[in-house]
């Protein structure tokens, strides 16, 4: 159970990501409820399977404080922008951002689904 | 209705039915009127007479409260639509992604948001109406498979061709999608004909 | 909207060819498809909420739970009745189990000290008849549930015995059963300020 109970980094560190995705050019917003699931997702053990995820952004916890190996991002976006352009651009604004985060650090596996379309 | 049911000992109105001074179950004598069936025996009994005025007095209540609460096209439905579209946006319906762009680069847009776009653009064709959508990811390409319902006196060939194209396109321009294959299905014929005409469907 | 309606189908829940395309599709997902099922069907299903719970607070509660309800369990409806029919039968049972979970109403006593009424002039008549109107919208507190449930849907909404078993999922025979119930307890009620 510790193992999976994030810490207080980690959780800066989703909001984070969140803000970065948000600033997307395209992204309507992250997947509705954000900040209402985030915090119940964070505040149990991560039970989550498969790629649906409650939260807007997922991460698997790793260890000490470190990005962990996979992120995963739902957003909505808007229609007049190419879906996967979208896609693509949150893709590299969030390996930008744990790049320079951890800089030197493991590689980050970024999955962006689109959850929804406004 | 079992009309000829024995009482119970000691039966009593509370019970299943309820016999009149005459010795006629109640429920019998109100199903005659229901039935609009004249017996002679109601012409002559004052207590079978009283009772249909009961019920004919409950129904005169009846049809006031009908129309109390008939209209319905006063109704402004908008208010509880949106209430209800409210939470059913909250709902997590259990969803199945696609791959976007090529299936090394983990992208991926849900099954429910392509199918949307690519009905929207299955009845940019005049006349169409798009039903079923169902978009499955096919070794990292896309499979689609759309139901149209056509305007009964087209080419369904070349609608059908169109409205394929129109999907191939929306699948690339909005989405970015890959399509391996574009499925369409013309499950009915719909009259365009004027209001009010009956026509055939299918 | 193109399709020919079916001139033999009642006007609550006939089935229309519009209907089946945004039922399809609502079943996928398709909220916007579902917001027009919402929209098309909920007058006439307010109102008949309304005459089950007897105020318009209520029934807008029990429809829009089921419309949630409906949006749910929209994967598993195959299109054996008519989307109308189908919700008809998920908001009476709301219904139900709402006048269910009331509390009982004692009975009335019997008439006793009331005068009986005069046939006067023309506008006692009328306010006559809508103090009726009034006295039967409270009586129907008495009913039970089920009573209630099928008075209302066989006198009020009109519907075949057959359609009010299957809505209500009783027999006819208890549908029948519960009707007479009703309307006794409902003219001894009337009958009480005669």
């Amino acid at each position: 159970m510790t193992a999976h109970t994030p810490s207080a980094a980690q959780a800066g560190l989703v909001e984070d990501v969140a803000r970065v995705v948000e600033g997307v050019p395209g992204v309507a917003f992250l997947k509705p409820g954000l900040a209402a699931r985030l915090r119940s997702a964070l505040s149990r053990p991560d039970a989550g399977t498969g790629r649906a995820s409650i939260a807007g952004v997922r991460l698997t916890p790793g260890p000490d404080g470190t990005a962990g190996r996979h992120v995963d991002v739902q957003v909505v976006v808007v229609r007049g922008v190419r879906a996967v352009d979208v896609a693509r651009a949150v893709r590299s604004a969030v390996e930008e951002h744990l790049a320079v985060r951890f800089p030197g650090g493991p590689g980050c596996r970024v999955t962006v689904t689109i959850s929804g379309r406004v | 209705m079992t009309t000829h049911t024995d009482p119970p000992e000691g039966a009593h109105a509370d019970g299943d039915d309820e016999r009149l001074p005459c010795g006629r179950p109640l429920s019998q004598v109100w199903d005659d009127r229901e039935r609009r069936t004249d017996t002679p025996h109601l012409a002559g009994c004052p207590h079978c007479q009283g009772a249909v005025r009961d019920l004919e007095q409950l129904e005169t209540a009846v049809r006031g409260l009908r129309e109390e609460t008939r209209e319905t096209s006063a109704y402004d439905a908008e208010p509880l639509t949106r209430r209800v579209m409210d939470l059913v946006r909250l709902e997590l319906r259990p969803g199945c992604p696609v791959p976007l762009g090529d299936p090394a680069e983990d992208l991926w847009i849900m099954e429910t948001v392509a199918a949307r776009a690519l009905r929207s653009a299955a009845e940019t064709v005049e006349g169409v109406r798009a039903g079923s959508c169902r978009v499955v990811d096919a070794a990292g390409a896309v499979a689609v498979r759309l139901d149209i319902h056509a305007p009964a006196n087209a080419g369904l060939r070349q609608l059908a061709e169109r409205v394929r194209q129109r999907v191939r396109e929306a699948a690339d321009r909005e989405l970015g999608m890959v399509t391996a294959s574009v499925d369409i299905r013309v499950t009915d014929l719909v009259d365009t004909r004027a209001e009010g005409r009956e026509g055939d469907t299918a | 909207m193109a399709g020919a309606r079916r001139p033999t189908a009642p006007p609550d829940t006939g089935e229309d060819t519009g209907d089946t395309l945004l039922v399809v599709r609502a079943a996928e997902g398709d909220e916007d498809a579902f917001a027009a099922l919402v929209r098309a069907h909920a007058p006439a299903l307010i109102r008949l909420a309304t005459r089950l719970l007897g105020t318009p607070a209520e029934a807008e509660d029990a429809v829009q739970e089921a419309f949630l309800s409906a949006w749910r369990r929209l994967p598993e409806f195959h299109g054996q009745a008519s989307f109308g029919t189908w919700m008809y039968r998920i908001v009476t049972n709301r219904c139900l189990n709402v006048l269910r979970a009331r509390r009982p109403v004692a009975p009335l006593e019997s008439a006793g000290e009331v005068p009986a009424a005069e046939h006067t002039t023309s506008p006692a008549r009328i306010t006559e008849a809508r103090d009726a109107v009034r006295e039967l919208r409270e009586a129907l507190d008495l009913l039970s549930a089920e009573q209630r449930a099928c008075w209302v849907l066989r006198e009020l909404d009109g519907r075949s015995y057959e359609f009010v078993a299957d809505a209500v999922g009783i027999s006819q025979d208890a549908v029948r059963a519960r009707v007479f119930r009703a309307r006794r307890c409902l003219t001894r009620a009337l009958g009480a300020w005669r």
